[in-house]
């Protein structure tokens, strides 16, 4: 399951397609505490979080994340969009929230062929 | 080109990196290291014609209007010279003189204060303490003698040192060589990461384990937003040599007057305004322990923090990194 896909079955927003969009997801992370999404040691994650500022992405880059999706709807700073781009990282936005991203996530990875 | 465009334009020279040594100068160097302290001033009474005369004896475009340190006003160049076309010069200066002031404050980086010059056409900045009085003037001729005077200094360390720096010849993990330095402005929110973010994909370039080039960004990064949040802002370095990585954050802040506290999960005297930036949630430092080989922090109240992280790049000949070793150091 990558990034691409899942965005095609969503429907998400997709604001900046990143370097790793179409790269295998190996877990996902849901949190609005960055501290709690440095503490994960884990490559290639997606990123769900609430919180829409510049240091979601710088965060996401710095753990290696394929990519964040912003949930609620939120409005995005414009800063967003340029530093997603240049720092490669995928940017995706739902109106779900947090727990219906989760679960539509869960539904997409379990109905997934197995590698 | 004015001067403080022209500083701004030497930060954005060549390939749009700015210098490192100009950009941590700059960071480090506040208003008060750089500003004027002897300011001529008028009161709101003189007339017109006495802010003409100091103007004309101290060489300067514009005098402060202030009274016992406080500041009401400036009288500049064409303030004066419009009473002389419209024949008022002997009035006094709280009628003429301009009420809308922009000011620098004595603790902000120089940084801050070239911004300023970028910004507004003004040739001079009053400089005002914390408790709102006048205590110096800012100019741009100010900011290119400190900058020159910093710059000639750096130079020459750099010169003594330069043998000493060599890389070795390029190869393995253990044959590579890199340091770099990155400045960290106090609550500098729009760039902090970019430091860490830098040392990792350097750390990437040279085909580093991305499993071990993550341990090494996230202990840079939770420094890096540390100097960002609690300091007055520092520098952030990152020495690769032997094949390890020594990451070290240093400032010259407030210092943590128990490190053994700091260190423990969920401590932190992060406002809600940092947490609502997803951080402050008392995990760096224990954080920063996890990922490092080996890791030492040492503080004083008053006198700074200084925190060194060590992450073995790879595993040497004899098949082991080295032992990790946690220790802090506070002098209360």
């Amino acid at each position: 399951m990558t990034t691409g896909v899942i965005a095609q079955r969503t429907g998400w927003e997709v604001l900046v397609k990143g370097g790793s969009f179409d790269r295998p997801i190996r877990k996902v992370v849901a949190s609005d505490l960055m501290s709690d999404v440095l503490v994960v040691d884990e490559d290639d994650m997606l990123l769900l979080t609430s919180l829409a500022s510049d240091q979601v992405l710088r965060t996401a880059q710095v753990v290696g994340a394929v990519g964040v999706v912003v949930v609620n709807g939120k409005p995005l700073p414009s800063s967003m969009v340029s530093v997603a781009s240049t720092l490669g990282v995928s940017l995706l936005k739902t109106r779900l929230s947090k727990y219906e991203a989760c679960v539509a996530l869960s539904q997409m990875f379990k109905e997934a062929p197995k590698p | 080109m004015n001067d403080a465009v022209s500083s701004q334009a030497a930060l954005n020279a060549d390939d749009e990196r700015p210098s490192i040594v100009l950009l941590e100068l700059i960071h480090r160097m506040k208003v008060r290291d750089v500003m004027t302290r002897e300011v001529c001033v008028t009161d709101r009474d003189s007339p017109l014609r006495a802010a003409q005369q100091i103007m004309r004896k101290q060489g300067i475009g514009g005098v402060p209007v202030a009274e016992h340190g406080r500041l009401y006003g400036m009288v500049s160049m064409p303030d004066i010279i419009r009473a002389w076309e419209d024949g008022y010069i002997d009035d006094p200066c709280r009628t003429h003189m301009s009420t809308r002031l922009v000011v620098l404050e004595e603790d902000m980086p120089l940084a801050f204060a070239i911004r300023y010059f970028g910004r507004y056409s003004f040739g001079r900045f009053p400089v005002l303490n914390r408790e709102q009085m006048l205590v110096g003037i800012l100019s741009q001729r100010d900011i290119n003698r400190a900058l020159l005077r910093e710059l000639a200094g750096e130079v020459k360390r750099l010169e003594s040192h330069s043998g000493a720096s060599l890389p070795p010849p390029a190869g393995g993990i253990f044959d590579m060589y890199m340091l770099r330095e990155f400045p960290v402005a106090k609550l500098d929110f729009e760039n902090a990461g970019k430091a860490a973010n830098q040392i990792r994909l350097m750390l990437l370039e040279k085909q580093v384990e991305p499993r071990v080039v993550r341990r090494v960004a996230v202990a840079a990064y939770e420094l890096e937003m540390n100097l960002c949040v609690h300091s007055n802002g520092g520098v952030l370095s990152c020495l690769v040599s032997n094949g390890r990585a020594e990451i070290i954050a240093r400032d010259n802040g407030p210092g943590i007057p128990d490190i053994e506290w700091a260190c423990l999960d969920g401590t932190s005297t992060a406002n809600a305004w940092i947490r609502s930036l997803g951080f402050g949630a008392g995990m760096g430092l224990p954080n920063v322990k996890r990922v490092a080989d080996d890791f030492l922090i040492e503080s004083k109240p008053g006198g700074g923090t200084r925190a060194r992280v060590i992450v073995q790049l790879g595993v040497q000949s004899d098949g082991k990194p080295s032992a990790p070793e946690t220790s802090a150091r506070s002098d209360t």
